[in-house]
């Protein structure tokens, strides 16, 4: 599920007002979709519809507080798509040594 | 967490390392899958992996003698027959004449949504689910 959740994460962050959301997120650390509309150049109804976007990709996760909905941020995801990010490179390691290998291998046999 | 950018040096001209990123059969042998690879731009590819996993690729640019970029399509087959979907990346293999040899640097970036969707993948999600 890393995988598919990797997918729904990097999807989520493609717009850029979406990781502008989460960076004022990650300041304020828990805030309504009020307090984040005031902290960024964009309305509140624009800040609710990104915040169900993250939410759907798991990135955020919301409680309810009296009227409003108080937002936070999920790490886990992030974790996994930084994970996904690294296994990455761990596997163009291995191919490029590989490929070394084989360039240095078959060098004037052909 | 951008992009992952490898760089290794190889001391071999720029031409064996080119036909060695680019033709299917040297593919196969470094790349750690079985390797189908039209290189040309607009060309397809599969990669098929020892434990069943299969994935596609779209070849979206090609200088020859010094780059190969092709895209992951956003969905695999796994071992199990399922379809999964996966990010989907952009690779791009570029080759350089340094002293001693050839430079190989490889960048992947995951692709974002909107340009995430290839513009015919249709054809190989298809032939994944016959």
């Amino acid at each position: 599920m890393k995988r598919a959740r990797a997918d729904a994460v990097f999807a989520a962050l493609a717009d850029p007002t979406r990781r502008q959301v989460i960076r004022a997120l990650s300041q304020q650390g828990a805030a309504t979709a009020t307090g984040l509309a005031a902290a960024l150049p964009v309305t509140r109804q624009a800040v609710t519809k990104h915040l169900s976007a993250l939410a759907d990709a798991g990135l955020v996760t919301a409680t309810r507080r009296g009227r409003e909905k108080v937002y936070q941020i999920s790490p886990q995801p992030l974790t996994a798509a930084v994970s996904w990010m690294a296994d990455l490179g761990a596997r163009w390691d291995e191919r490029l040594a590989a490929l070394r290998d084989h360039v240095a291998s078959t060098r004037g046999k052909r | 967490m951008e992009a992952i950018e490898r760089e290794v040096t190889v001391p071999a001209p720029s031409d064996e390392v080119w036909r060695a990123v680019t033709q299917a059969d040297e593919v196969s042998v470094w790349f750690g899958a079985e390797v189908e690879l039209d290189p040309r731009p607009g060309g397809r590819g599969v990669f098929r992996w020892a434990d069943g996993t299969q994935r596609h690729v779209l070849v979206e640019e090609v200088e020859p003698g010094r780059k190969l970029a092709f895209r992951w399509l956003p969905f695999q087959r796994i071992a199990s027959g399922d379809i999964a979907t996966v990010p989907s990346s952009r690779v791009e293999i570029t080759l350089d004449e340094v002293p001693g040899g050839t430079r190989i640097r490889v960048v992947e970036r995951p692709a974002f949504a909107g340009e995430a969707q290839a513009p015919s993948a249709g054809r190989e999600l298809a032939a994944l689910r016959s």
